[in-house]
């Protein structure tokens, strides 16, 4: 970096390359941390930056590249190395003990200094956590048990636990998903006060104006590669996205779509309560429709989709599938009506991952086959088959294990596993979560020619390129509940963002 | 399957060096008392099997084969406490029992979702104590019934000896409906999607409930079965018949192929682990090495019993390292050719993807 000499460079990243089988994670990366400094780090899901966060936590190695500290070469070949390093990870979903004190939690595999012969000096380590909250601007008691605690309370905790550890390097990775806004405000705060103490901070985040607000300054990854460093001055949310998505995504990225003309709807769902929700959800979704939800992460979007499949019952309401009753309460009713769901997390939830491509399409359609109770294996090769030729699948056979696949191709196992069964209405939550560009806009266009096809999707999705891109409608929703419904026409990036975070189409300021 | 060949070539290896050892291992007497223990070991393998695969566990089986004896005893034993009733009363009665045990606990692991060890790891001693207090803490002898003619009966009689043992007659039956239903019928395949990943069973529409719960009336009423050979062969019951036998069903699992994890495991393998448990267990009885001490005069050096467990635990361990090792280094290699090929700059095209062919 061309900086001056002040600010003493705390860590420099170089060359860092990491393969997993299948993908290239991340291709000759570099990065570099002043003392005093926020930098952001920015790029869509599956960018790579949880990977590289996960090697400077010393929780992944990688292939190739060095990493220096204080100027000095050094091996991050475990958790404890990297804390020895002074580098502290703090996870999005965090890592406490909810059955422990928050003193506990503080000290927990560090007991060094409060620990003789094994056995813990408890005064002392109180002690000790009542100043690091006093650090963080936390006011509880130290005995107070971590369950007890809120999100905001809980992140103040794991930053306490990193400067118990004296971490000159604190890795935040979407600190606020889950952090009301005073709560963010408050670590905003200890933020700026861990910035004077001349602590490095490495800010990852989906949300532009926290970075704007807090980033001195921001690297952007894509795909693996990092595309670019803007200083503060002459950062804007137009160049840092135009980064993130790259200049292919906007053009000929998306199919065509025209818009169409209204037609009758497939899904009604009407006044349906999801259990643990506030409020009722009412929507209709139309033959031929992509229905795009959008919402941030804890919106309920998942959760109302378990609903729709059958999943979780719903509480109250109705909802009707061709205008007959629907009231799935397992799967199995929602896959009898053609309701298909291609869960957010494949590889938990869509996937038997040492079964072939072939058993996994065949999975919950296997008994039509025929010849019941016996396996059909021919009928079960030639839907296999079929799929992979449909959706350009890219196995060598369908004889492969699914978890020999890449994300893309698992991915279309799961599409073809619905598809091969005539679906009615087509649930994709985060359809094209960690996959690659390419396979991407094969799934795109798969999706249109399937509405095309008069086929309706509900496309849960985070990512608010394909919400614009894809949706023909787009269900807005916050806190649990719809906040809007937008039209085609009505479909803007500002309108949804200031919808999903709790405002109204026309402004935050309501 | 590659899992089951090297075990079929590790057990086939064992046998030769045996018999190189001591031609009695292929003698009549013992090959056929051989057969005879893999094919009851086998039996009840083969039920856990099911559990196994499902990616549950089965502590309770031991319990069950003892209690099904005990039963049998209880019911159809003329000699005190026994009631003296047919046979054809004591057998359905003991099986039935058998299944009934393995439905509760199926529903119960299903049901109120509770952990499949600690369901069955209380049954297991529920069970026992129900088999003692029946046989009221002694033993119940069968006397000179027509049953034990069950386990040391057979067919084919060759100078008065049965080529092939009922035992084994019935492990054949077991072993070809056990293949027929894990591999050609669509419940055995939803026993591997449920053992290989339980959610993804459970959103693709699959009743996991029921296929699994079923699993754990397939062990016990295959223990059960196991149970009536066994009091047939031995010909007295107490509350002692079939102590920890449940682990060694679970080694045979996991020698044959199976994974705790779920997902994994054969027939065919199972039934090659039950046969290197008990080639094991005697080939410690028969191995032979004679040499001369230094006197000059023959001797003959023998494993000393004491050993058994020490080198039936040694070759779990051994069986279960090499398994891991040949799995690290697939993993390593596929990593090394995902590298190679790489997945190139993605932007630069979308259609091809060099690592893979399109069928």
């Amino acid at each position: 970096m061309t900086m001056g000499a002040s600010p003493p460079r705390l860590l420099a990243m170089s060359g860092i390359t990491k393969r997993f089988p299948g993908v290239v994670a991340l291709e000759d990366v570099s990065l570099d941390l002043f003392g005093g400094e926020v930098l952001a780090l920015m790029g869509e899901n599956g960018a790579g930056k949880s990977t590289l966060m996960k090697i400077l936590g010393g929780a992944e190695q990688p292939g190739e590249g060095r990493i220096d500290i204080d100027e000095k070469p050094v091996s991050l070949d475990s958790v404890r190395a990297a804390h020895r390093h002074g580098i502290a990870l703090i996870h999005q979903e965090l890592m406490l003990a909810p059955n422990l004190d928050i003193a506990g939690n503080l000290f927990l595999g560090n007991e060094g200094a409060a620990r003789s012969l094994g056995i813990l000096r408890r005064r002392e380590l109180h002690l000790a956590a009542g100043a690091l909250l006093v650090r963080v601007g936390l006011a509880l008691p130290t005995e107070t048990l971590v369950a007890r605690l809120t999100a905001g309370q809980m992140q103040m905790v794991e930053i306490a636990k990193a400067l118990s550890r004296k971490a000159r390097v604190i890795i935040m990775d979407e600190p606020t998903s889950s952090l009301t806004l005073s709560e963010s405000e408050h670590l905003f705060r200890i933020i700026r006060q861990l910035k004077a103490e001349g602590i490095g901070v490495i800010y990852i985040s989906h949300r532009m104006d926290e970075v704007m607000k807090l980033a001195d300054r921001i690297i952007v990854l894509r795909d693996g590669r990092r595309v670019g460093t803007l200083d503060r001055a002459e950062a804007t949310v137009d160049k840092i996205v135009s980064m993130m998505v790259g200049r292919e995504l906007t053009n000929a990225y998306f199919p065509a779509r025209p818009p169409k003309a209204p037609e009758p709807p497939v899904l009604v769902v009407r006044d349906v309560v999801v259990r643990g929700a506030p409020r009722p959800v009412t929507f209709e979704a139309q033959r031929g429709e992509i229905l795009g939800f959008a919402g941030l992460v804890g919106s309920g979007r998942t959760e109302l989709m378990e609903t729709i499949f059958g999943l979780a019952p719903a509480s109250s309401g109705s909802m009707m599938v061709d205008g007959k009753p629907y009231a799935p309460r397992r799967p199995r009713d929602a896959i009898e009506r053609g309701v298909y769901l291609a869960p957010e997390d494949r590889k938990r939830h869509g996937l038997v991952l040492p079964m072939t491509v072939a058993e996994n399409i065949s999975l919950p359609d296997v008994p039509r086959y025929g010849r019941f109770p016996l396996l059909n294996r021919k009928a079960e090769r030639q839907v296999a088959e079929a799929e992979v030729a449909r959706l350009r699948m890219r196995t060598p056979s369908i004889l492969q294990r699914v978890v020999n696949l890449s994300g893309g191709n698992q991915q279309k196992v799961v599409l073809g596993k619905w598809l091969a069964m005539a679906p009615r209405v087509l649930i994709l939550d985060e359809p094209t979560r960690g996959i690659d560009v390419g396979a991407k806009a094969e799934i795109y266009r798969h999706m249109a020619s399937l509405a095309e096809r008069g086929i309706t999707i509900l496309m849960v999705s985070s990512d608010m390129e394909e919400i614009l891109g894809m949706s023909d409608r787009v269900v807005v929703m916050h806190e649990r509940r719809v906040r809007g419904i937008l039209p085609r026409e009505g479909i803007t990036a500002e309108r949804i963002a200031n919808l999903m975070t709790g405002g109204t189409a026309e402004g935050a300021a309501a | 399957m590659r899992r089951e060949l090297g075990m079929f070539v590790a057990l086939l290896a064992m046998c030769l060096l045996l018999f190189w050892s001591n031609s009695d291992f292929l003698g009549s007497s013992n090959a056929l008392n051989t057969m005879r223990q893999i094919a009851m070991l086998g039996i009840y393998a083969i039920g856990i099997g099911f559990v196994i695969i499902s990616g549950g566990i089965d502590l309770s089986i031991g319990s069950v084969i003892g209690l099904t004896g005990v039963i049998i005893a209880k019911v159809s034993s003329s000699s005190a406490p026994g009631l003296g009733l047919s046979l054809w009363i004591g057998i359905p009665c003991a099986l039935g029992v058998a299944l009934l045990i393995g439905l509760a606990q199926g529903l119960l692991i299903t049901r109120l979702k509770l952990q499949p060890f600690i369901v069955t790891l209380g049954g297991m001693l529920l069970v026992r104590g129900v088999s003692q207090t029946v046989a009221e803490g002694g033993t119940i002898s069968f006397g000179d019934a027509p049953f034990l003619q069950l386990a040391n009966g057979g067919i084919l009689s060759v100078h008065g000896e049965p080529l092939l043992p009922y035992p084994v007659l019935i492990f054949l039956v077991v072993v070809a409906v056990g293949t027929f239903l894990l591999h050609f019928t669509v419940l055995g395949r939803y026993v591997y999607a449920i053992g290989g990943n339980r959610e993804a069973a459970r959103y693709s529409g699959i009743d996991v409930d029921r296929v699994e719960t079923l699993t754990y009336v397939v062990s016990a009423g295959l223990a059960g079965v196991a149970g009536v050979c066994y009091a047939a062969y031995i010909g007295q019951m107490s509350q002692q018949v079939g102590v920890a036998y449940e682990l060694y069903a679970i080694a045979a699992a996991v020698l044959g192929g199976c994974s705790l994890r779920g997902g994994e495991g054969t027939v065919l393998g199972i039934v090659i682990g039950s046969a290197i448990m008990r080639v094991i267990d005697n080939g410690i009885n028969m191995f032979q090495l004679p040499y001369l001490d230094e006197n000059g005069a023959p001797r003959i050096w023998r494993l000393d019993p004491n050993w058994t467990f020490i080198i039936i635990g040694a070759v779990i361990l051994i069986a279960v390292v090499l398994d891991q090792l040949v799995h690290m280094v697939n993993d390593a290699r596929r990593t090394r050719r995902a590298a190679v090929s790489g997945t190139g700059p993605p932007t630069e095209s979308v259609e091809v993807e060099p690592s893979a062919k399109t069928p």
